[in-house]
């Protein structure tokens, strides 16, 4: 049995290793251990969604997943969703121009739960979209800019797709 | 709570290594699977394991297979899994229905069919599911297996009749015959929240009356309880008679919490057990 665990994944494109606690959440692995700090910890249920990151492709509450559960894994965060030449995606940019931010503390799970939504590039209607957010809460309720702003990725991002 | 008290890690490469892993470390283990109901408990502080034992990456156990009547469903499919798998729909949508009702996308992204029948919590989908279907468990200790039914198996809020060296492997639900309609009803106070209560009910409506039926309901007691008065009573009901015969649910014990008082779930049981009927009835009488 292990109570220290070297854990490998690549974040954002970027691989780092650290060896540190085997009970560490990928949550707090990202934020205290790897220096990651844009998913929040929120409830600790895995209800907020504050902590939505995507693991290989898939969206999960990083504050139920131990790191070591998980390594090898690649991880995307809010931050991954960057350009290459490092100007906002088109989530990102969307977010900025509709005001989907308030406080702030739900967006980079926002973010993530929009784009594990949107990978698969269809394009989904005002309910589809409230539906795809049912785990994220937003305590500042502003949630019709939140689906405004995922509305205009999709624009941004696939203006030919589903016409 | 977010600094949890430190806790050793053991990856599990198979059902009996994690069993064996169990003996070794005795009480203070905890096997995690997708993790999605013992996290919440660790991080709020309110279980602290000494040592928490991996079986998400364990060989097999995840397919969804039929043969000789029974459709088996390996532990650790997911509940998206089980939720878009083909098998299961065709010959057991319930299953299907109860799986996409599980907590949110992530939760049903990394949650386990085994992780949810061995947590036990009252108001679970699957574990109503099974109970209404009639399943049975196969367990395993890593030397030998057994097999118990859902219904002996659930035992009382977070209680099962696993021993403290076993897990569950699969869970057996045997295969319905032609004719049989299906529902699946809940309500929760947000959408992915606890259920206050749910239904599942199965039924098989001949010559205009319903001939079979299989009731169960979940949040209402300890554990999921399958209504056998409420299925006798149905037999020979036509669908107009389903609301006359059903009186008030016997046999639950509902709580009261912050969300809901205890005669408000008895009264939301009765209402989804109706609508289950009614709905799995037209789904019977479409399949006739």
């Amino acid at each position: 049995m292990s109570a220290e665990a070297r854990i490998t994944l690549t974040v954002n494109g970027r691989e780092i290793s650290r060896t540190a606690g085997a009970h560490l959440t990928l949550l707090r692995w990202l934020r205290d251990v790897a220096g990651v700090t844009d998913p929040k910890y929120g409830c600790g249920e895995g209800i907020c969604g504050s902590c939505t990151v995507l693991v290989d492709g898939q969206p999960v509450s990083a504050c139920l997943v131990l790191a070591a559960q998980v390594d090898g894994a690649t991880v995307t965060t809010a931050a991954g969703l960057l350009e290459a030449d490092g100007s906002l995606g088109p989530l990102q940019q969307a977010f900025h121009e509709k005001h989907a931010a308030q406080c702030g503390f739900c967006t980079p799970g926002m973010l993530m739960a929009a784009a594990a939504a949107l990978a698969d590039g269809r394009r989904r209607s005002r309910q589809e979209i409230r539906e795809e957010l049912h785990g994220n809460l937003c305590r500042c309720t502003g949630y019709a800019p939140i689906v405004d702003a995922i509305e205009m990725a999709q624009e941004l991002r696939w203006p030919q797709a589903g016409r | 709570m977010m600094f949890t008290r430190p806790f050793g890690f053991e990856l599990a490469g198979h059902w009996a290594e994690a069993c064996d892993l169990l003996r070794r470390h005795g009480e203070g283990a905890k096997v995690i699977a997708g993790g999605q109901s013992l996290m919440p408990l660790v991080n709020l502080g309110l279980v602290q394991p000494d040592v928490v034992i991996d079986i998400s990456r364990a060989a097999g156990g995840r397919h969804v297979s039929l043969a000789e009547g029974f459709l088996t469903v390996g532990a650790l499919i997911t509940h998206a899994n089980l939720a878009a798998d083909s098998l299961a729909a065709g010959t057991q949508p319930l299953l299907g229905a109860a799986a996409g009702k599980i907590g949110n996308a992530r939760v049903r992204g990394r949650g386990t069919l085994g992780g949810s029948l061995a947590h036990g919590d009252p108001a679970a989908e699957l574990p109503l599911a099974m109970v209404a279907l009639g399943a049975a468990y196969e367990i395993t200790d890593g030397h030998r297996s057994r097999e118990v039914k859902a219904e002996e198996f659930h035992l009382g809020y977070l209680t099962t009749a696993l021993a403290p060296d076993e897990l569950v492997v699969a869970a057996r639900v045997p295969r319905l015959g032609p004719g049989w309609g299906w529902s699946f009803q809940e309500v929760s106070r947000r959408d992915g929240d606890f259920a206050l209560a749910a239904a599942a009910a199965l039924v098989r409506i001949a010559g205009g009356v319903i001939v079979e039926s299989r009731v169960a309901v979940g949040g209402v007691s300890d554990r999921p309880v399958r209504l056998a008065d409420v299925e006798i009573s149905l037999t020979g009901a036509t669908v107009s008679q389903i609301g006359g015969r059903l009186g008030p649910i016997q046999g639950i014990r509902p709580v009261s919490d912050t969300s809901a008082s205890a005669g408000y779930r008895a009264r939301l049981c009765r209402v989804l057990v109706a609508r289950a009927l009614a709905e799995a009835s037209s789904r019977s009488e479409e399949a006739a």
